[in-house]
């Protein structure tokens, strides 16, 4: 296995504390919804912009000294955007492209500064670039985002240098050769995220690694279908991240996301985007990093004001049902990429996401969780879920051809820490089975003997308030206007949640276990449940009003032989869930084969129609993939 | 990077056992990663790929500095035409590694394994993660040949051709071995298996007799050119046995790679087997073995440590070089005339 790791991420981060970031270190930008066309556009230029000169300024290039020193393409790319030092890039690409590195992280940065300084850079610099893809071969990687950034460099790099030959390219393959290969897998899929819906889906941290290639194509590919094609992907991908945002935090499960911002919800690199396209949370620092990439292209990128209403703009609760697909599965399973059903439901105060349970991706999938509105999401660990801590070697084997014994030891060097660990809160579980309607959640768990990690954990924020374990076995907390009720179905334990801190490191990754002042309830039986209920606070005279309504709901669950919870939920609806079987909502069981691609008030799409129909209010906008269209309307 | 591998080369062969036999008759060639550390996008700061053993016993850097590098063939015909196995699909050199094309697209994606036919040598086969693809013109194309294979279960991890006639070849799978008589045309299972069957080897004493070791399945003999198995009492499964070898010298003696077992060995023709871990570093993570045919030296490479090598058949062992090595394939053929 070939893991991702972000170093040139950390690279680009260094400066950091050199520099004023003031939409990451100042007040938190207001919510209220831009209504003038012209200032929504000011605006965003000026957080392009704030970006951009960030990234500029983190790094001179008046001494060869510098110069030999400098590694950070974000930062040429950010400075030739500007027009700033540009013969300090020109001698600085020629430093970095003696010694290339591989693969598509190396690949992105690189194609952003061919295309950003093709009219900038020295004649040398741009041989060097050349010369760099012809001597240096790269990896294509092994996951979806590996390859959407690999091969989109690649395609705008034939396109850069077209009719030249194969011994000119470290593929062996001619220009055209190299880019009717890009096109065929960009087409791909990009088909299949239109059809069965995308692969890494809603992820916080790797939408910058889908939102930059597309940034990049959908700027500077010449053939008009595939700019198009980049373009109506990057609304594809930003109507999914606003309608799956609460004040531009990117909740719900996620195919994959990290330690810390499966906690602190904000922290990652889709707060970047919700910054830059929506101005309604802060960026994360750094800008997200690589996130400076896509600000080099952003000027050339508006989002369609029906996707920003979309994100800040709403006048209702409302539940969005997607199908996703997991990550590809190469062995020990009967399908090659399961579906994911996704539930979401948002309102004001808080919203709750889940999708069915079951793998999704074999190491960083978050299923299901609460997570409730805070004026400033910075540092607030804003969120409440289970999960079973699953570890398996052939888990690792589905995904990955290497040999999984050596991969597990390996994973913490490779950025994903907490994997085999009894107490990690990140990653799904073949052996959880979720239910989610409206602002009830059923997670079942049924994990069999033998299993390396046969608990539940449960995760209790720090920002809980009025947290109590009542004798009716409910835990009940508040969460900034939210009430919550949590109940384990079994005996547990509470100890101190051990989050990770990275700690510098000249080779991978190294981490030490912090105390986050979190709660880590642990429940080691292995057939188990937990139950959550949210509320908003406004709905109830008091908490201990929501305290009552929650002890007085029926409810019957039992674990043996199969965890089953029959209950009538706050909102009035008897459900019926069994592990291993559909569950049943008053009476009628649920039926995953009718779900859409995308179905709510906002996003629709049928089952592999290459059409996304976005709406909000009276405007609507029709991404059509299968006639390369897309119709914008205005209902009367 | 010709300063790095020469650097590379230098250290290698330096730290190399000196006195490897100067009258081998075969080439020794590794498909090696020397990347302790490594991750997609950071600089390589080693050399990986494919290696060449030198005459002082070191080992010769060959093309792409490529840490994926799984599996290597060669044509006979042909000493300059090599395929290389690795994460961006089949790599082809037709001038002994000067330079090389990727010849698969991108519907086909990290093959462990890459086999030419001998008794075919335009024909060559791909064990993919989702099936085989077999390639009649030097990999120049690629055609998918998976009728027999099941839909499901087809993850191929080596594939391996009989020697004594073309188009017979051996797939090992997820779901258990696959037989073909016909180039690809037609696969039938001869071996069911629950998990994934990592290694076949042919005896090059008896082409009839088979070696296969399995992810947690054991090992098996067939006797009878892999149309019927027969399981190794000794490795009666739940332990990972990454290959097995023959030894060319001797036909009672064979050797088995293992995570857990290290290295296994057999003097009696499979009867019974020993650990022969004795010299090995503690954790003997075996991840591949090997049976030089001029020697009869038993090589191990242990998972980030370096290769090994054992002039008495495991029973005591002397550093190899490649340190901090992971060694994916062993490549022996004939040595070219002088």
């Amino acid at each position: 296995m070939k893991k991702l790791v972000f170093l040139l991420l950390a690279a680009s981060l260094l400066p950091i504390a050199a520099h004023a970031q003031p939409a990451f270190s100042g007040p938190p930008p207001s919510r209220a919804v831009v209504q003038d066309a012209d200032r929504r556009r000011e605006e965003y230029f000026s957080r392009i912009d704030e970006a951009l000169a960030w990234k500029a300024a983190s790094v001179k290039l008046d001494t060869p000294e510098a110069i030999m020193k400098m590694k950070d393409m974000s930062a040429i790319a950010a400075k030739l955007v500007r027009r700033e030092d540009v013969a300090g890039c020109s001698a600085a690409v020629i430093e970095i492209m003696k010694t290339p590195s591989t693969g598509p992280f190396w690949m992105f940065p690189v194609a952003c500064v061919a295309y950003t300084g093709r009219d900038l850079l020295s004649p040398e610099a741009k041989a060097a670039i050349r010369q760099a893809w012809r001597s240096t071969m790269q990896l294509r990687g092994d996951t979806e985002n590996h390859w959407a950034m690999y091969y989109a460099s690649l395609y705008l790099m034939s396109e850069l240098y077209p009719n030249e030959p194969g011994d000119t390219w470290y593929t062996g393959k001619s220009s055209e050769e190299n880019l009717a290969e890009s096109r065929d897998y960009l087409i791909h899929w990009m088909d299949l995220m239109t059809t069965v819906g995308q692969g890494e889906f809603n992820p916080t941290g790797y939408l910058t690694e889908y939102a930059i290639p597309m940034g990049l194509m959908a700027t500077w590919a010449k053939d008009p279908a595939m700019r198009l094609r980049a373009r109506m992907t990057l609304d594809w991908l930003f109507a999914d991240l606003a309608a799956n945002s609460l004040n531009g935090v990117l909740r719900g499960p996620h195919a994959r996301t990290t330690e810390d911002p499966v906690m602190q919800r904000w922290n990652d690199h889709a707060s970047f985007y919700n910054w830059l396209l929506f101005g309604n949370t802060p960026p994360p620092a750094g800008y997200g990093g690589f996130g400076i990439y896509f600000a080099t292209v952003a000027r050339n990128y508006a989002v369609p004001e029906v996707i920003y209403r979309i994100a800040v703009d709403r006048d209702r609760d409302y539940v969005q049902r997607d199908l996703k697909r997991s990550r590809r599965r190469w062995r020990y399973s009967d399908v090659e990429m399961a579906p994911i059903y996704k539930t979401s439901y948002l309102r004001r105060d808080y919203a709750v996401g889940s999708y069915q349970g079951g793998r999704a991706d074999p190491i960083q999938t978050h299923v299901w969780d609460v997570t409730w509105a805070v004026p400033d999401p910075r540092g607030a660990h804003n969120t409440m879920f289970s999960n079973h801590p699953h570890s398996s070697p052939v888990d690792m084997q589905m995904s990955f051809t290497a040999y999984p014994e050596a991969m597990i030891p390996n994973l913490a060097r490779e950025g994903k820490p907490s994997y085999d660990e009894p107490d990690k809160i990140l990653g799904a579980s073949p052996y959880e089975q979720v239910f989610q309607d409206l602002d009830t959640v059923v997670a079942l768990y049924d994990i069999p003997a033998g299993a390396r990690h046969p608990q539940v954990n449960g995760f209790l924020s720090k920002d809980l308030v009025d947290r109590e374990e009542d004798k009716s076995g409910w835990i009940f907390a508040r969460g900034g206007n939210a009430f919550l009720a949590y109940r384990p179905l079994a005996d547990y334990t509470l100890t101190p949640f051990r989050g990770y801190h990275q700690l510098p490191s000249p080779v991978g990754y190294k981490w030490e276990r912090v105390v986050t002042g979190d709660t880590l309830l642990q429940s080691f039986h292995r057939k188990n449940g937990t139950i959550v209920q949210a509320a908003s606070a406004s709905e109830f005279a008091s908490f201990d009003a929501f305290k009552r309504a929650i002890r007085a709901l029926p409810l019957e669950f039992k674990l043996e032989p199969t965890p089953t919870v029959r209950m009538k939920t706050l909102r009035g609806k008897q459900i019926e869930v069994t592990y291993g079987k559909a569950p049943v909502i008053d009476g009628r069981p649920l039926d995953y084969a009718k779900w859409k691609l995308f179905e709510g008030p906002y996003l629709n799409a049928e089952k592999g129609s290459r059409r996304l129909t976005i709406t909000h209010g009276r405007l609507k906008r029709v991404l059509d993939f299968a006639t390369l269209a897309v119709t914008d309307s205005v209902s009367p | 990077m010709r300063k790095l591998s020469f650097v590379f080369l230098a250290l290698m062969s330096a730290a190399a056992v000196r006195g490897a036999s100067p009258a081998a008759r075969h080439d020794l060639y590794l498909c090696a990663a020397v990347n302790k550390g490594y991750v997609i996008g950071s600089a390589i700061v080693t050399m990986n790929g494919l290696f060449l053993r030198d005459e002082a016993g070191g080992f010769r850097h060959i093309g792409n500095n490529d840490t994926s590098v799984r599996g290597a063939a060669f044509d006979p015909r042909d000493r300059r035409v090599i395929y290389l196995g690795a994460n961006n699909g089949c790599w082809r050199s037709l001038d002994g590694g000067e330079s090389w094309r990727i010849t698969t697209s991108w519907d086909m994606t990290e093959p462990p394994d890459v086999e030419v036919d001998p008794n075919a040598p335009d024909h060559v086969y791909l064990a993919l993660p989702d099936g085989v693809a077999v390639s009649s013109d030097r990999a120049q194309t690629w055609q998918r040949r998976e009728t027999g294979l099941p839909a499901r279960g087809k993850y191929t991890q080596v594939i391996s051709v009989d020697r004594t006639r073309a188009g017979r070849v051996l797939a090992g799978c997820e779901s258990g071995i696959y037989l073909t008589n016909d180039g690809g045309e037609r696969w039938r299972r001869v071996l069911p298996t629950e998990t994934t069957v990592n290694d076949l080897q042919q005896s090059p004493h008896d082409p009839r007799l088979w070696l296969a070791a399995t992810q947690s399945n054991g090992a098996w003999f067939s006797r009878n050119g892999g149309k019927a198995w027969e399981k190794i009492a000794a490795f009666q499964g739940g332990e990972t046995l990454y290959n097995a070898a023959f030894d060319p010298t001797n036909p009672k003696r064979l050797a088995i790679g293992s995570w857990a077992l290290g290295v296994v060995t057999s003097e009696d023709a499979g009867q019974t087997w020993v650990a022969r871990n004795a010299g090995l570093p503690e954790s003997h993570h075996v991840w591949r073995i090997a049976v030089d045919p001029d020697s009869g030296r038993l090589y191990a490479s242990v998972l980030e440590e370096a290769l090994y090598c054992s002039d008495d058949f495991g029973r005591t062992w002397k550093s190899g070089g490649m340190e901090g090595s992971v060694v994916s394939r062993f490549v022996f053929r004939p040595a070219a005339a002088k």
